[in-house]
């Protein structure tokens, strides 16, 4: 099942009895979106392929105290509709979810126009939002659930295909920490942080140099779990893995977080070149092509 | 109220606007003073209702051109909903009145400035109203600027779709941008029959004539769909240091002569 159905059936059981959910799409679909129209045709809103006009409706949606989801896919909802995203739900606090599909190169081999390799960057820089970026259905299941229980403006950033459970899975009690450590913790070994589908890559790195190397799935990036500060302390090597251009990833965003609070381990961060990508091969040639393979994260983070 | 006395109450606002201005030495007056009479003839006509019980209006406004919402801070210290003590202050840390309107102010209902956000935003409140039968209604009101924002026309799209009676879209059309005028910069008109071809109703008219204001208000009261009034306008209006002078659209600095002018103009 994909990520977006999941997320989609958890807005379909809240909609059984609560009627403050508006689910707006600019022209997206999915199977459980289906579902969702027929059953729930009043709480559904087909906003035309306008992006900024949905924020907009959105936004007074939400500023008459309803729980709106804002459906597309991933590089026109982040980048096209951004300033609306600010003055919307940014400005106003407005509890505002954004579903973001086929976030990285999911959408290969459509081309640069089609790859969201700019939006973590670009939601990062607006204040108040959370962010997550799950890896696999259950983690999604989670972050929509929270969001429906306790609504507040979100970006939620889904992969386009499905992804493998993650093993052990992050349970109910340890989702509000924001992340998961796979390995024995250790400060003295070498750490890889990652979210999204490159973290599954990451993990089977990890389970093959279980003595060196440990992973953390960030699943919520914003606001930065405390708890990871804490544990991070006195950590001293660090690789961060994300499937998005170099300016502004999730390298920084640990690198931001870290140093606020005077912790200084050696950082490096592995992500795609800084390149527009037209060539076809699908996304895991891609991935190995421009600056993702797993050679190039294994050696990363065994040499930093 | 009679006609007279919203005429009056204008003519109120314009000199106490401007007493404004050479205060917080900042604002927008030629945009301002573009859409006093349509203001106080939605407020003081009745067209938006207050609730007196809850100390709080039952109808939206929508100020899209964010950098006119101060027109607001007079009539919502009139009907109480700001304290007389806020708007003394206005200029002032004491005072939680800004150059542009947000939420935070008591009466304003959205946060806006950037241009071209408030027909969408509009669009989505009065589409929760119509669906869940809410008797309410959303006045948004535009310059002819922010059609040159594609979401504007998004958002037309979108309102014309759900057929929203409720929204009621008002174009303040001065005819001025930042530059220049709307013809010599790049050409906007003509303007109705952009909007008409969405199949939207339209009205034209004088946007300083509050006959014509009010008259067009109670008309369009009854459309079942979505109406625009396209409001002709003279930016600056009122003050003829400032009247259809692009350069107005901002504050600017003035000599003791100029402001003896404008303050006996706004008398008139």
């Amino acid at each position: 099942m994909f990520q977006r159905d999941v997320f989609i059936d958890q807005i379909i059981n809240s909609l059984e009895k609560d009627k403050s959910i508006y689910f707006l799409s600019a022209d997206f679909g999915s199977p459980s979106l289906d579902v969702l129209r027929e059953k729930f045709s009043n709480n559904f809103i087909h906003c035309g392929i306008s992006e900024q006009a949905m924020l907009d409706v959105a936004t007074g949606l939400a500023l008459e105290n309803n729980k709106v989801f804002c459906y597309a896919m991933a590089p026109f909802l982040s980048l096209r509709a951004i300033e609306q995203i600010k003055c919307g739900p940014g400005l106003m606090n407005l509890p505002i979810c954004l579903i973001s599909v086929g976030i990285g190169l999911g959408y290969a081999d459509a081309g640069p126009t089609h790859y969201a390799n700019e939006d973590f960057a670009c939601l990062n820089s607006i204040v108040g939002n959370s962010i997550y970026t799950p890896s696999d259905n259950n983690t999604t299941k989670l972050i929509a659930n929270s969001f429906l229980k306790k609504p507040h403006f979100s970006y939620v950033r889904l992969d386009r295909h499905q992804q493998p459970d993650l093993n052990p899975e992050i349970k109910t009690n340890e989702f509000e920490e924001g992340f998961k450590v796979y390995g024995e913790f250790n400060k003295e070994k070498n750490i890889i942080i990652s979210h999204g589908k490159i973290f599954h890559n990451c993990l089977k790195i990890q389970n093959n140099h279980q003595e060196n190397i440990v992973a953390i799935n960030l699943f919520r990036s914003k606001p930065f779990p405390k708890k990871l500060i804490s544990l991070l302390k006195d950590s001293k090597k660090i690789l961060v893995v994300d499937e998005q251009t170099p300016g502004g990833n999730l390298g920084s965003n640990v690198f931001e977080n870290l140093s606020k609070n005077n912790i200084f381990p050696k950082i490096k961060i592995r992500s795609l070149n800084e390149a527009y990508v037209f060539e076809n091969g699908g996304r895991d040639y891609l991935l190995k092509n421009y600056g993702l393979s797993d050679d190039e994260i294994l050696s990363d983070v065994k040499n930093l | 109220m009679k006609i007279n006395d919203l005429k009056e109450i204008a003519k109120k606002y314009r000199g106490e606007m401007f007493e404004k201005f050479l205060l917080t030495k900042q604002g927008h007056p030629g945009s301002i003073y573009s859409i006093i009479e349509i203001v106080v003839a939605l407020y003081h006509g009745g067209f938006v209702r207050f609730n007196e019980k809850d100390n709080r209006f039952t109808d939206k406004v929508l100020i899209s051109k964010g950098h006119a919402t101060s027109a607001l801070y007079p009539i919502l210290r009139d009907f109480g909903v700001i304290s007389k003590e806020q708007w003394i202050n206005w200029g002032t840390k004491k005072s939680p009145l800004r150059i542009f309107g947000n939420t935070s102010i008591p009466g304003i209902d959205i946060t806006s400035g950037s241009l071209g956000h408030c027909i969408g935003a509009g669009a989505g409140m009065a589409l929760h109203y119509k669906k869940n039968k809410i008797d309410k209604k959303v006045f948004v009101i535009i310059s002819e600027g922010e059609l040159y924002e594609g979401s504007t026309w998004e958002g037309l799209l979108f309102a014309k779709h759900n057929k929203l009676a409720n929204l009621k879209i008002i174009i303040d059309i001065n005819n001025l941008i930042i530059l220049g005028t709307t013809d010599e910069c790049l050409k906007l008109n003509p303007i109705e029959d952009k909007i008409k071809g969405l199949g939207i109703k339209t009205k034209t008219i004088d946007g300083h004539d509050i006959d014509q204001v009010t008259n067009t208000l109670y008309e369009f009261q009854t459309i079942d769909d979505v109406s625009c009034i396209l409001a002709n306008t003279t930016k600056g209006k009122g003050a003829s240091i400032m009247e259809d002078k692009k350069h107005w659209h901002y504050w600017n600095p003035m000599d003791e002569e100029q402001i003896k002018i404008t303050r006996e103009d706004l008398k008139k």
